[in-house]
């Protein structure tokens, strides 16, 4: 090479490197581009399920409440049945109730929180999820601009979240709801959802990987939810610690609250400006919660797949044990407001004439399903730490060891179960002894215990699902997730999207009786658990027929 | 002398790419054999069919005389395996993922565990998401290294050590073979197969092209010749065997011949009066690029052994 190339060759590599750092944002258009590609699946998904389900629910609400006299009662029962309001919100407007109000008590926090969830997931997958492969090393090492990934995700995902809020603004249109208020609603899904972009981003920066940034996202979001429950039921200020609580503090269809909005607009941006700071004095691939050093020789303990998938999974129970437990000890301790129904006469005679059972239990048992339902997050993405374990190379070097597939298959499935029984223990539990301690009389702790373990069967179908999936490819497992998403709409929207039976039917949970408000139903728990045998049967062959890796 | 390693006409698909296609490969026991090629060519693939990771579609495939797919865990027992890609879980220790391999097959031998460590200058507290991929792959190694596995199945264990690491790790395969275990190692680094190796095969596009040993590979290629002669040297090029023959600005002429043809190129030369003659083998790098080339199968049909 002569001195003159060679001194070319210098300068334009130190222009390249000059541009990219005067340039922070470098290549920020490519990187947007990718994330779409990477994404066509996964946000039509996303913003379809979202804006469908929500939209269907508006349909079937307005259909079921179509008169004054019918509004009326909605109202009344509603207002009256606090334990409610700590699930559904404060419900503004339901003394004098319309449609919108109505949707908005039914829908209108779910549909919050779907949306919190889709910002939170999205975010960590394209910024700390990929720092965990050595992919965003490559990505890095090319002209790319110091805050180009994190402004890339935060711009992509902010565009499908306005698209989300812009199609459940149009949803509520559609069926001819008042305009301000659809509006005011559509402003609060985009709010919340931004707040979570931001939530995302920093949560990304602090973790040491995807996992427990997506944890410490999800912890936050359990955390805004009691307290906004709190303030429903309690004290009113503390709705005002919480991001959720804002947006339902706009009151759609109630007089909306437009300053509001910024709240959560300031929350936003505060966030999504401290994550690029954050960003800028983080190393990659390194978070601000330090990987401390590990033993040097294994413990004797950890001498089998089996141990090595609790030890895996440890950190995950933990978790879900501090997520259950706490909301369980909650839900116990409103459980009895519930009982406030029977001090209006009118329904309390409906409940006796009709023979139900008492507001309480049957608020009891939605929550044991609520748990069920919580638990069943954690059973699917345990199951799927097999796929984990696959695509990451680990079962290529466990399984070229004196190991068997179904050795190591099952060594996850186990711990998966025995994940499972202890959530539902602890959440039946916890459930009992929060109501215990509200209403001074223990004897309900050993029934509710009993009510949150015979959830065993679906969560087991639900894993079965995922097993099954797993043993015909690695990457079709993930649709196990469908399976838990349908669950959990038929669990907590099955009244309000008016689901034709046989469509509830294909929920696991559906068949399980709800006690305490119904009786034990044993057989229905037999069918199921013989339903996930044959799902895990049928995973336990697929798997060993197929290559691995 | 046994076979460790069999197999034969072995083919694998991944839908429409022919990973394997039609590969044979012998390892005797207490050999250690260099398995060789370019990118792509289908090493990895045959190694984890080898270790029942895979099914192939047709062929058989015997490991230390058993078949893999179906005995894979009994076999296992008495086989060690470096992966290409070494991929540990982040959030434990070298020394507990160490620790925890050795325990699925039996008991640590702490003594060896820690000798080996302390040899690959491996720190064993880090957890392994922190490792660079050097340190991954001692770990890695001194698993495999650490078992007393009678056939240790590397695949090109030493792409990211350094190279005093890879004067170590050379002197510890010499050890495991001088015990008489069998080694079969897939690798890029000529100078690492040529000093390890009893015997090679070469394997291009999913078959073998070569196999024996490194002298067997050298004798049936070529040798440079250059001489210079008396009288010009007439119709050099006609000869059977000869290549790429030219006459330099001093008189001098270089040629290639094929070695089953050096006697008779050699007997007609010196009819022209030898004043001087260099001959030189071709270099192992030459020895391979040849057999990776393109243009190997046009130019030696007949050495598809
Ligand atoms: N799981 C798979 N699915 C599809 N194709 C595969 C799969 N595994 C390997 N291949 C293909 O099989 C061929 C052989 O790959 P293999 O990994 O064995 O190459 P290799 O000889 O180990 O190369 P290298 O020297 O780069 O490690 C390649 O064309 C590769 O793309
Ligand atoms: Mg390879």
């Amino acid at each position: 090479m002569s001195p003159t190339t060679t001194a070319k060759h210098a300068q334009v590599s130190a222009s390249r490197a000059g541009s990219s750092q005067s340039h922070p944002l470098a290549a920020l258009g490519d990187l947007l581009r990718f994330m779409i590609r990477r994404d066509r699946v996964r946000a039509p998904v996303w913003v379809l399920a979202v804006v469908g389900i929500f939209t269907a629910g508006v349909g079937s609400v307005v259909g079921l409440y179509s008169t004054p006299s019918q509004l009326q009662n909605y109202g009344e029962i509603s207002s009256a049945d606090e334990a409610i309001k700590a699930m559904a919100g404060p419900g503004y407007g339901l003394e004098n109730p319309t449609q919108g109000a109505v949707v908005m008590n039914e829908m209108g926090l779910y549909t919050l929180i779907a949306i919190s969830l889709m910002c939170l997931f999205l975010v960590v997958r394209h910024t700390r999820t990929e720092e965990d492969s050595d992919r965003a090393e490559l990505v890095r090492s090319a002209p790319v601009g110091r805050y180009a990934t994190l402004t890339a995700a935060t711009l992509w995902v902010s565009g499908l979240n306005l698209l989300t809020a812009i199609g459940v603004t149009a949803g509520l249109l559609a069926f001819g709801l008042d305009t301000t208020g659809s509006l005011a609603f559509g402003a609060a899904a985009f709010g919340i959802g931004m707040v979570f972009v931001g939530i995302g981003g920093v949560a990304a920066q602090v973790a040491t990987s995807g996992r427990s940034a997506t944890a410490v996202g999800g912890a936050t979001l359990g955390i805004f939810f009691l307290l906004r429950a709190v303030g429903d039921v309690g004290p009113e200020w503390v709705r005002w610690v919480s991001p959720l609580g804002w947006a339902q503090g706009i009151r759609p269809y109630a007089q909306e609250r437009w300053w509001v909005l910024l709240l959560l607009a300031t929350a936003s941006a505060l966030l999504i400006i401290g994550a690029l700071r954050l960003q800028s004095r983080r190393d990659l691939g390194a978070g601000f919660l330090r990987q401390r050093q590990g033993p040097a020789v294994g413990s004797p303990r950890l001498s089998s797949p089996l141990a090595m998938a609790a030890r895996l999974q440890r950190g995950a129970i933990i978790g879900w044990c501090a997520a259950i437990g706490i909301a369980a000890f909650f839900f116990g301790l409103i459980a009895n407001l519930a009982d406030n129904l029977l001090e209006n006469e009118a329904i309390s005679d409906l409940l006796v004439q009709s023979g139900q059972a008492s507001p309480t239990d049957l608020f009891l048992a939605t929550m044991v399903l609520m748990l069920a339902l919580l638990a069943s997050c954690f059973t699917v993405s345990s199951v799927l730490r097999l796929r984990t374990d696959e695509l990451g190379g680990h079962a290529e070097s466990t399984l070229a060891g004196p190991v068997s597939r179904a050795r190591w298959t099952g060594s996850h499935l186990l711990v998966s179960t025995i994940g499972s029984v202890v959530l539902l223990l602890l959440g039946g539990l916890m459930l009992g002894v929060g109501y215990a301690v509200q209403i001074g009389d223990a004897s309900e702790v050993l029934p509710l215990v009993g009510a949150a373990i015979a959830m065993l069967p679906p969560l087991l179908v639900l894993s079965g699902v995922g097993f099954a999936l797993f043993g015909m490819h690695a990457r079709l497992a993930p649709l196990a997730w469908v399976g838990v998403a349908f669950s959990v709409v038929v669990g907590l929207l099955a009244e309000t999207l008016d689901l034709p039976q046989w469509l509830r039917n294909a929920s696991p949970f559906e068949h399980v009786a709800a006690m305490p408000a119904e009786s034990f139903a044993p057989l229905a728990l037999v069918i199921l658990l013989a339903i996930a045998a044959a799902l895990i049967a049928i995973g336990a062959v697929a798997v060993n027929r197929r290559d691995i890796g | 002398m046994t076979t460790a390693i069999s197999l034969q006409n072995v083919v694998k698909t991944f839908g429409p790419t022919r990973a394997l296609d039609g590969l044979d490969l012998e390892v005797a026991t207490g050999e250690v054999h260099g398995y060789l090629g370019p990118n792509g060519a289908g090493k990895s693939v045959t190694i984890r069919a080898l270790l029942g990771l895979l099914r192939p579609d047709s062929g058989t495939i015997s490991l230390l005389g058993d078949d893999p797919w179906r005995d894979a865990v009994d076999l296992h027992r008495r086989v060690a395996y470096v992966p290409g890609d070494v991929n540990l879980w982040r959030n434990l220790s070298g020394g507990e993922i160490i620790d925890y391999f050795a325990r699925l097959r039996g008991d640590v031998n702490t003594k060896k565990r820690d000798d080996l460590v302390e040899r690959f200058d491996l720190d064993p507290r880090k957890k392994s998401g922190t490792y660079s991929k050097g340190n991954r792959q001692k770990v890695a190694l001194v698993t495999a290294l650490a078992s007393d596995a009678e056939l240790l199945i590397l695949d090109e264990p030493t792409s990211g050590l350094d190279p005093l690491m890879e004067t170590i790790f050379q002197d510890c395969i010499g050890e495991v073979a001088e015990e008489g275990r069998t080694v079969m190692l897939s690798s890029h680094i000529l100078a690492e197969v040529e000093r390890l190796c009893d015997r090679v095969t070469i394997i291009r596009k999913g078959r073998a092209v070569q196999s024996g040993t490194l002298d067997d590979l050298r004798a049936s290629t070529r040798t440079s010749i250059t001489v210079s002669t008396e009288r010009p040297i007439e119709r050099l090029t006609s000869l059977e065997g000869v290549h790429s023959a030219r006459t330099d600005d001093s008189g001098h002429v270089h040629f290639d011949v094929d070695n089953h043809q050096l006697n008779a190129a050699l007997s007609y030369v010196t009819g022209f009066g030898v004043r001087s003659l260099v001959s030189q083998p071709p270099t192992l790098e030459e020895l391979f690029l040849r057999q990776y080339g393109d243009d190997v199968t046009e130019d030696e049909p007949e050495e598809s052994v």
